[in-house]
């Protein structure tokens, strides 16, 4: 293992004092590469199969680096299904919902947090509750819902539903309230309106929080799966995994094809998480919401 | 909603300007509140009200039955037990083994000084991407014929296996794969966890002595439980409602090994159009989650003061 030899020589430049703990320090690199490579190996996979033909994928033994590189498999996806559509479904969905749950999110955290009326603990409460209740729970009545309003097999089956987040409620509420009063009142003593005051004194100061709550429900939304499986039946409506969920129901067992369509699900994914990281594990931190 | 906003014409506060502030709290919270009082709150209490008639959307009358549909549920499926089994075997495996494996990664990963971003990415990556997409990498793993896992035996003589196949291992096979999959959240917040430790306590127990494994079992852990009783609940709940590893990779076979309560749920519901029948499956987990969480949080919290 290089990365052994590695950590060896890092360890001579670093103060003698703790030369005793090289062998545990050593151990935790070797374990922790190990680890990383076992993480990454299923996506190196699936990339480097999308480039192999089929009979290639599944023979004895198996090769790591495809031994006659084609393009084959992505003409073949890119030909079969529109791919665009999907990309487009998924991202008019997950950026109106997004932007939707950052506004009530922020608005009613705002007002539960700040405003005191009648009825504002019952409410509260009521957000609550709903913040406990798993969406798998009341997943039939919800379908039952929209099939009522007639929305069932439009993007609006998607959309509105989680136009409203409990737990975004409840995020933004426990941020703002944290907020210094001084600021708010400033605002009310220069005459700043209500609407003023929340979209120019309040939302500026609770960036971080917003920015964590926009990225998991980006992130939720876009891989949303059970709801969209219910919602839409039409191939033109579906979000990317629902179509790659069907795509893959098609082409059973032909991995060739089924691997380099989820390549295209994947690697844009990871492309945008690799810039987002940081924001991302502290959004985690922040929140521990799944996403 | 109407009387919401009459509620609120009747606020205590009578400082200046109160009403333009009443007309903002009406006016903003007014749309939100009846989104979630349609999506939400209508559901979770129709829902209770939907399982106890008979609604199949097959038939045209929809009589109210009480507790027929969860005499049935109790009395004549054993497929629900089967399920109910798989369910909690799926909950008591994974939850177990992701603690195992993101605790100690988390220390590791508090204590990697060098390649610090590189290997977080790599433990972070699968946490973004879609289930669906990671569930045909690892169906094209775990498939017993042309499968790259049998195929890597193979190549080294070794006895192949029916993975995903076999009734004994199919569920083992999707709680590797469902661990392999969100590692990555538990550890971040772990490490969140880790980090907001003060100093000072390392500190004082380096001052007084103490070795590494001293702190870590009178400092790190004692400190860290707080992120643990979280990431347990969490995670628990999170995984009583295990459905998409399931449905794309075995939906439920072989002989219903596989089968959870949310799959049989969704069939039920979607596939065979019992709704009611499949609601009032819905609120049977929603008890049973309600009930494991409140132990827990008793359980937990009895530790944190001690």
């Amino acid at each position: 293992m290089g990365v052994l030899s590695n950590t060896r020589t890092n360890m001579v430049i670093r103060p003698p004092a703790r030369r005793r703990i090289s062998l545990l320090t050593a151990l935790l690199y070797v374990g922790l590469s190990i680890g990383a490579v076992l993480m990454i190996s299923p996506f190196l996979f699936m990339v480097l199969a999308s480039f192999k033909t089929g009979q290639e994928i599944v023979q004895v033994p198996p090769t790591l680096w495809p031994v006659h590189p084609t393009l084959d498999n992505y003409r073949q996806v890119l030909g079969g299904i529109p791919f665009g559509t999907f990309y487009r479904n998924s991202i008019i969905v997950s950026t109106t919902v997004t932007l939707s749950v950052l506004l009530t999110s922020s608005l009613a955290g705002y007002i539960f947090a700040k405003f005191r009326f009648m009825g504002c603990n019952l409410l509260f409460v009521v957000v609550i509750t709903t913040l406990m209740i798993p969406f798998q729970v009341i997943l039939i009545p919800v379908y039952m819902v929209v099939n009522a309003v007639g929305l069932l097999n439009t993007l609006w089956a998607l959309i509105l539903p989680a136009m409203v987040s409990p737990f975004g409620i409840y995020l933004m509420r426990q941020y703002i309230e944290n907020l210094p009063n001084d600021y708010i009142d400033a605002a009310r003593i220069d005459g700043t309106s209500e609407w003023g005051i929340y979209l120019r004194v309040v939302l500026p100061h609770t960036r971080p929080a917003l920015s964590a709550l926009a990225i998991f429900t980006f992130v939720g939304s876009w891989n949303d799966y059970l709801w969209p499986l219910i919602a839409i039946n039409d191939q033109n409506k579906m979000t990317i995994p629902l179509a790659l969920s069907y795509f893959n129901s098609a082409h059973a067992t032909r991995y060739d094809l089924t691997l380099t369509a989820a390549t295209l699900v994947v690697v844009p994914a990871v492309l945008v998480f690799l810039a987002l990281q940081r924001q991302f594990v502290q959004g985690i931190a922040l929140t521990g919401l799944k996403g | 909603m109407h009387t919401m906003t009459q509620t609120n014409a009747r606020g205590r506060h009578h400082a200046p300007g109160h009403r333009s502030r009443l007309r903002f709290v009406g006016l903003g919270l007014t749309p939100i509140m009846l989104l979630l009082m349609v999506f939400s709150v209508v559901p979770i209490v129709g829902g209770l009200a939907l399982s106890l008639f008979h609604y199949n959307g097959l038939d045209p009358q929809h009589p109210f039955v009480g507790l027929l549909n969860y005499k049935h549920l109790f009395y004549d499926d054993p497929l629900f037990y089967t399920c109910l089994r798989n369910t909690v075997i799926f909950v008591a495996t994974a939850v177990p083994l992701n603690l195992v494996l993101t605790l100690p990664l988390a220390l590791a990963l508090n204590r990697a000084r060098h390649m610090r971003g590189l290997l977080r990415t790599c433990f972070f990556l699968p946490i973004t991407t879609s289930a669906v997409a990671v569930a045909l990498v690892w169906l094209y793993i775990f498939d017993p014929s042309g499968g790259l896992l049998n195929d890597l035996l193979q190549a080294f003589n070794l006895p192949t296996g029916q993975w995903i196949d076999d009734p004994a291992l199919a569920l083992p096979c999707l709680i590797v794969m469902s661990v392999w999959l969100d590692m990555g959240y538990n550890t971040v917040i772990f490490l969140a966890g880790l980090q907001g430790i003060p100093d000072v306590y390392y500190e004082a127990a380096r001052i007084d002595g103490a070795g590494r494994w001293a702190i870590l079992r009178h400092i790190t852990l004692p400190l860290l439980q707080r992120t643990t009783s979280f990431v347990i609940v969490l995670t628990v709940i999170s995984y009583f409602q295990v459905f998409v590893p399931m449905q794309v990779m075995t939906n439920g076979g072989p002989l219903d090994s596989t089968r959870t309560l949310v799959l049989y749920m969704y069939d039920n519901a979607f596939s065979y159009q019992r709704l009611s029948y499949g609601e009032a499956m819905a609120v049977v987990l929603l008890v049973v989650i309600l009930v494991v969480t409140l132990i827990q949080l008793r359980v937990l919290r009895a530790k944190w003061e001690y």
